[in-house]
């Protein structure tokens, strides 16, 4: 489960967030939707300990991220999968070598059960044939789904998405959409998707939130969100691409 | 200025990190010896020209000045002190800064503005020491090598200018070589080189773990590092002559 209690974080003179706060069940999936510099990203940030907050408590599974030590910060961090906006995928590793390189360092597994699960995850998310490729060798759907699979090869509790749509086709977005919510429903993890395309929301979200001011204005489930009376949000839906 | 103090400040702090960090498991052997490889084949091409033609062009400068005076024999001591002591460690230094400080500071600063940092951190992998603590390592031991390659093949180069413009047989010009160089030419010479290593390393990775702003902040790294580097090595070269002076004369 993930609680966070008045978060705030400025950049210098910027204000990203002021006052957050946010609860996440066991199990559910959560969409942080919003404009682009709203803070969705510095919220996925803070929730791994990647970014500090300026003040504020964030809570994963009982322990408080903001104050944790780097051997706190890495017990979480090893039971949460995070896929970042571009994909992050190591650029000097193959594909089969991202997946492993997380299960061998920290999840001691042999060389062979590494591979065994890289397959799997690979083969998940349609991508076996491409596992002794190079990055730079991948579409971008491709990336996307190869950062996917490293994501869940560590079998995470929690997932974080960063944008898992930006920069695809329609078709892919909606590709990767289905994809993330079919992992959901196979693996009942805990997930935050923060996003600007109301299609992956709705496909990948129990409830989801409107991201506005350093707030989190609007919760509910998506067909509730439909209905609030705001034109930030009416235009998310209005303009669902 | 106050920019400046800071970027100092920082790099500093950055710096001695590393011999917290490098004494810490889990150890990158791994890693080491890839990066160890990358430094030598990135490097050795441009330092075996480079070291011929410093052997090639003292020598031609020289042997004019020593041969009025007659004293046309000292070529070969003149030239291999030269380049043991000082033109080898810093030429051979300032090559390599600007092809692989430049190259391990477009590196890591890719990898930050492409996130692929946070990756490693959400990985609870501790990016210092995965990325930071072996291309050191690497740079501090691979360029004394390099160094003593560069210094050779100077002296070849040297021997070869001698040997086509009919001065001086093979065994005359070894022999003379050898008999001129102490230890106090050697040791300071290749020593420093183990600190112009570190330096080239180590400011390579500052300015790549640095990077921000995508693709024109990885540029800005690549370049700001082959700046600050070669600047520190020359700073660095002074002070280190200074120390040679006190300890082996």
């Amino acid at each position: 489960m993930i609680e966070i209690t008045n978060l705030y974080k400025s950049f210098g003179d910027l204000v990203v967030l002021s006052g957050l706060s946010l609860s996440v069940a066991r199990g559910e999936t959560f969409s942080i939707l919003g404009k682009s510099g709203t803070g969705k990203s510095v919220t996925l940030k803070c929730i791994v300990g990647l970014l500090e907050p300026d003040a504020g408590e964030v809570l994963v599974d009982s322990t408080r991220v903001d104050i944790s030590n780097r051997r706190g910060l890495s017990e979480i961090r090893k039971k949460t999968g995070f896929l970042f906006q571009g994909g992050a995928l190591y650029d000097s590793m193959s594909v089969r070598k991202n997946l492993t390189f997380n299960l061998r360092r920290h999840h001691k597994v042999t060389n062979n059960e590494a591979n065994e699960k890289a397959e799997h995850y690979l083969t998940l998310v349609g991508l076996k044939g491409a596992i002794d490729k190079m990055p730079s060798e991948l579409s971008g759907g491709m990336r996307k789904r190869a950062a996917l699979a490293r994501a869940l090869v560590i079998e995470p509790q929690i997932l974080l998405y960063d944008e898992p749509t930006t920069g695809l086709d329609p078709i892919t977005s909606a590709e990767i959409s289905e994809l993330i919510g079919d992992m959901h429903k196979r693996f009942g993890m805990t997930a935050i998707v923060v996003t600007h395309d109301i299609l992956c929301a709705g496909i990948v979200s129990d409830r989801a939130g409107v991201l506005k001011d350093g707030l989190l204005k609007y919760t509910g489930k998506m067909n509730e969100l439909a209905g609030i009376e705001d034109e930030e949000v009416r235009g998310f839906f209005r303009n669902p691409l | 200025m106050k920019r400046f103090f800071v970027r100092v400040y920082d790099l500093t702090a950055f710096s001695l990190r590393f011999f917290k960090e490098a004494l810490l498991p889990p150890y990158e052997f791994g890693e080491f010896a890839q990066h160890l490889q990358n430094f030598g084949s990135r490097s050795f091409p441009l330092v075996s020209v480079i070291g011929l033609l410093m052997g090639l062009i003292l020598a031609l400068q020289t042997k004019p000045t020593l041969e009025r005076f007659g004293a046309e024999s000292f070529l070969p001591a003149m030239v291999a002190i030269s380049v043991i002591r000082e033109l080898g460690p810093v030429i051979t230094a300032l090559v390599v800064a600007g092809r692989v400080s430049s190259g391990i500071g477009a590196e890591i600063g890719s990898m930050r503005v492409t996130e692929q940092i946070d990756a490693l951190e959400v990985s609870s992998v501790d990016p210092y020491r995965f990325l930071v603590v072996p291309r050191v390592l690497a740079g501090t031991i691979a360029l004394p090598l390099l160094t003593a390659y560069a210094d050779l093949l100077a002296v070849l180069g040297a021997y070869v200018f001698m040997f086509v413009s009919g001065g001086m047989g093979w065994q005359l010009f070894v022999t003379s070589t050898i008999s001129s160089l102490s230890i106090s030419d050697v040791v300071p010479g290749i020593g420093k080189t183990f600190f112009f290593g570190y330096v080239i390393s180590i400011v390579g990775s500052y300015f790549g773990f640095n990077a921000a702003g995508g693709t024109e902040g990885v540029g800005k790294a690549a370049t700001s590092a082959v700046v600050f580097a070669s600047f520190l090595i020359l700073i660095m070269d002074f002070v280190l002559v200074k120390v040679g002076i006190l300890l082996f004369e």
